[in-house]
């Protein structure tokens, strides 16, 4: 009953309307290039995410439903999706999609890649116009993309195939003016821009689409223009980031990722929490429970109660990354496809932002979302709970839901 | 000749005096309390009455002891003709060594009114987009880590997480405060003991400063970091390793480039015994230490620390901030140091030349903003606790210096202030009234340890409570997440390149 998305009633200055409408200034839109002078966005976000836990597909048009139907969470200034599991002709090969905008940004990423490496297939994403959508509209490329057996970045030939897209991608970012590589991983690609959720969708098509795994992001942002680079999710290699909430520790966890060489550009606390991911989970090895609690651990007073051995682990990972201690308010959904499509659902230790999980009758699916209305409307019988405080529910293809988030976190292993 | 003037008689030529005891007859009980108390011998009892005779220093003890509240000490109004330039400071220094001839001494930080940047930054809260949070309802962590960090943890899977041995020393503390190096010899036995059972009842770390451990406060060693300085006074292989961790002192904020000093006045038998040097004598330590010429000499000092500790506490570095701050620590951490301390210029001293108190290093505060960027660029700020000391007054400037990139403060000061200390800048006279910086017995005794340890620990209590405060109002609920957040810091004084470089952004600049 709430599909019908432009007939909510209006309750912010963005509904009302085209702005030029009532006389109020356009404000400025941005495509792939940071708007200048930013450098901090931030804001209230909704969040969904749905995966097949059997490996089945899932149809573009159930996150899109998901996702618009917590329409109060959203102002119209960005929305995303990530798929997983969605070109398996192309699974081995690196995904890059990128938006462009200009042509000659696009040559530049092209010569780049080819010097690099080879690209298999490349394609203009489908994208559709919406009419209440406004300019710009960068132009979103899709190469897929394998790199050179001997590989050299800058003189340095000791680097990993994954390693090596990571440079890449930075690469584009920073130096490459016009272009933005939007996602980068195998077998996984990002829908995202300037709009609302419904907007996204439509423009994108999302229903011709379908994969193992979605997760979504529709924003509320309080004081940061109108980017399509800064909408969510926000990914490196396979790693998606769906982020709901404020981090007040953004300034050192920036510091914890670009000690470890990540270089931020599009400069939200969502692009650091995608780097601390990778950091700690494909670079340090970290399993994806001591992440999780490395981001939203226990309180120090909490872990003198474990038993020793537990304690001295959890001591140990709080101080080693005290840095990617994520302050603040948060409830994040992080994809992920290697070594299988996985989904790892998050909140702040002081569960500050909703979260909640969902599974359907049958097992074989599993939800997350921000408010349990996004469940109900694509399975209105799911189980539903809401993971503790500081601890991940983690849903994986194959092994199904290998933690709800309503453990004793820690203590008993992984 | 200056000698042999008497400090009763004084001579035509010297400075006029700066504070004047004003004595109310008519309520004076003529108990001589004041002038029995005056260890500056500033007053006598003549005629059946109080009279001032000079050289008060403004101490301010005989106000406070005297039961008839009859005294005032009043800053004797310049006697000098006005000049802007040649100002009464700049005068009385010239008179001062015209009358001596020799290096000015003098204790405490400065006391020239150089910008403090702390006072001209602001800090932020949480409005809307995040909840403040309040430390009396919420959990809001202020536990401090010090030690060396590998930047990395190696946990392995078997059922269960768990990781194979302690990746380096580490020490808890309570909160993100540290009591600096005070020596033993610069204050009293009584002053140390306050200072030591401060930092065990706060479970903090309280240092040593140079000059070894008393047998008596052997039990506090928990909490005590011992200092190797420059003269290896009362260094031994027992102090080393029974202390919480060790700090090899390069330099000290108040002196940078400059030896320790303890006047022969202040090497008591105590003194003389735990230092190991004869009664009586300068204890001068040398400006570098002797066997560090190098960072690479620095390098094998810690090695030799670390092995003679046997890795099971931390070794850090203590330095003055001096111009080239950024690469010094970059190449202490390099080096293999597990924690640095930077003192900045304002920091104080029990003694110290005047011109180099007054006019050498740089302020803490962009000392420890040019650190952390530099280690921050080089990948090695998460391999080391840096603490940042050098007049942190308040709980105020700790936070920002935390913000600004240290994970913990150094305080001195406010501490003696806290056990009766007025900064009246006498310390290397070895009379001070309040028993702190002297070793005379009779003076020592006025200084209950008991009583002075308390109001170190109510101190620092209520700068951890408004830590939390703070905290709290910036939505953040573990003081981790401050160290280095420049972010939540504006700069809101009249030089903006300084906030450049401190990499602090203007008032008015939001953050997008």
């Amino acid at each position: 009953m709430l599909a019908r998305r432009s007939a909510r009633p209006s309750t912010g200055l963005y509904d009302l309307g085209a702005d030029d409408d009532i006389g109020l200034p356009v404000p400025e839109r941005y495509g792939a290039v940071r708007p200048p002078g930013l450098n901090y966005q931030m804001g209230g976000c909704g969040i969904a995410g749905c995966i097949n836990l059997d490996g089945g597909r899932i149809s573009g048009d159930v996150i899109a439903r998901m996702l618009e139907t917590m329409g109060e969470r959203e102002n119209g200034l960005g929305a995303g999706y990530a798929c997983y599991g969605l070109f398996p002709e192309h699974r081995d090969e690196y995904c890059m999609q990128f938006f462009f905008d200009q042509e000659e940004a696009k040559v530049k990423v092209e010569e780049l890649l080819n010097s690099m490496g080879g690209i298999s297939k490349e394609e203009r994403v489908y994208t559709h116009r919406v009419k209440t959508m406004r300019p710009p509209f960068p132009l979103v490329w899709r190469y897929f993309f394998r790199p050179k057996q001997k590989l050299e970045w800058r003189g340095r030939t000791d680097l990993s195939n994954d390693d090596f897209m990571v440079q890449l991608a930075m690469h584009v970012n920073s130096d490459v003016e016009g272009a933005l590589c939007v996602s980068s991983g195998k077998d996984m690609a990002v829908f995202k821009g300037n709009g609302f959720s419904y907007e996204i969708s439509k423009f994108y098509d999302l229903g011709r689409y379908s994969g193992k795994m979605w997760t979504s992001h529709s924003r509320f942002p309080t004081n940061s223009p109108a980017w399509w680079g800064g909408a969510h999710p926000l990914s490196i290699l396979d790693w998606s980031v769906c982020h709901n909430g404020e981090v007040t520790s953004y300034g050192v966890n920036r510091k914890f990722v670009e000690m470890a060489g990540y270089r931020c550009s599009v400069l939200t606390d969502t692009e650091v929490v995608a780097y601390t991911w990778d950091l700690l989970v494909r670079k340090h090895r970290l399993p994806i429970t001591a992440a999780a609690f490395v981001m939203a651990p226990w309180y120090h007073e909490d872990i003198l109660r474990l038993d020793p051995e537990s304690a001295r682990l959890a001591t140990w990972l709080r101080l080693t990354y005290k840095e990617a201690l994520l302050n603040g308010p948060f409830s994040i959904i992080v994809g992920r496809r290697e070594p299988e499509v996985t989904m790892i659902a998050l909140a702040d230790r002081k569960k500050l932002r909703p979260l909640l999980c969902g599974r359907s009758l049958d097992g074989k699916s599993a939800y997350v979302a921000s408010e349990e209305c996004a469940v109900r409307i694509v399975e209105p019988g799911a189980e539903t709970w809401t993971p503790n405080a500081g601890s991940p529910m983690i849903a994986q293809v194959g092994k199904g839901i290998l933690r709800t988030g309503n453990e004793h976190p820690f203590v008993g292993g992984v | 000749m200056a000698q042999q003037s008497s400090s009763k008689r004084r001579m035509e030529l010297d400075a006029p005096e700066r504070f004047m005891l004003v004595v109310d007859h008519e309520l004076c009980k003529k108990c001589k309390k004041c002038v029995n108390e005056c260890s500056f011998r500033a007053l006598e009892f003549v005629d059946g009455g109080v009279k001032p005779v000079g050289g008060c220093v403004a101490c301010g003890r005989c106000i406070n002891v005297c039961p008839a509240h009859c005294l005032e000490i009043r800053q004797v109004p310049s006697q000098f003709p006005a000049h802007a330039n040649f100002n009464e400071r700049v005068r009385r220094a010239i008179m001062s060594q015209a009358s001596t001839g020799g290096v000015l001494l003098t204790s405490c930080g400065t006391d020239i009114g150089y910008p403090v940047m702390f006072d001209e930054m602001l800090l932020d809260a949480a409005q809307v987009t995040n909840p403040a949070i309040d430390p009396l309802r919420e959990v809001v962590e202020t536990t401090t880590f010090v030690g060396g960090r590998k930047g990395r943890l190696e946990v392995k899977e078997n059922g269960r997480l768990y990781m194979e041995e302690d990746p380096a020393p580490m020490i808890a503390m309570d909160m993100p405060i540290m009591i600096g190096h005070i020596s033993l010899g610069s204050v009293s036995y009584n002053a140390q003991k306050a200072l030591f059972t401060a930092a065990r009842q706060l479970n903090i770390l309280a240092g040593s400063g140079e000059g070894g451990l008393h047998k008596d406060f052997h039990p506090f060693a928990p909490n005590v970091v011992s200092e190797i300085a420059s003269g290896r006074f009362g260094v031994t292989g027992d102090y080393l390793k029974r202390t919480a961790a060790v700090e090899i002192k390069i330099g000290q904020g108040a002196k940078p480039g400059h030896g320790g000093h303890l006047p022969g006045e202040k090497v008591s038998a105590l003194i003389s015994q735990t230092r190991m040097i004869p009664l009586g004598t300068d204890a001068l330590s040398p400006y570098p230490h002797h066997d560090i010429y190098s960072i690479e000499d620095l390098q094998q000092l810690l090695s030799v620390v670390k092995e003679s500790t046997e890795y099971k506490v931390p070794v850090g570095v203590k330095i003055a901030a001096v111009h080239n701050i950024g690469a010094i620590a970059s190449g202490i951490v390099r080096a293999g140091a597990d924690f640095i301390t930077i003192d900045g210029f304002r920091g104080g001293t029990g003694s110290t030349p005047r011109i180099i108190r007054d006019h050498v290093g740089l302020p803490i505060e962009v000392a420890i903003s040019v650190v952390d960027q530099r280690l921050t660029k080089e990948g090695l700020r998460n391999r080391v606790t840096v603490f940042a000391g050098g007049s942190i007054r308040s709980s105020a400037d700790m936070i920002k210096a935390i913000a600004l990139g240290a994970d913990a403060v150094m305080v001195c000061t406010a501490a003696m202030v806290a056990m009766g200390c007025r900064v009246c800048q006498q310390c290397h006279r070895g009379v001070c009234s309040w028993g702190i910086a002297t070793q005379r017995e009779e003076l020592v005794s006025r200084l209950d340890p008991d009583v002075a340890a308390t109001r170190v620990v109510r101190l620092f209590r209520s700068w951890n409570e408004e830590l939390k405060e703070i905290l709290g109002a910036m939505g953040i609920d573990s003081v981790e997440s401050l160290v280095g957040n420049r972010d939540r810091l504006r700069y809101f004084g009249p030089n903006s390149k300084i906030a450049e470089i401190m990499g602090v952004k203007h008032v008015g600049e939001g953050w997008g």
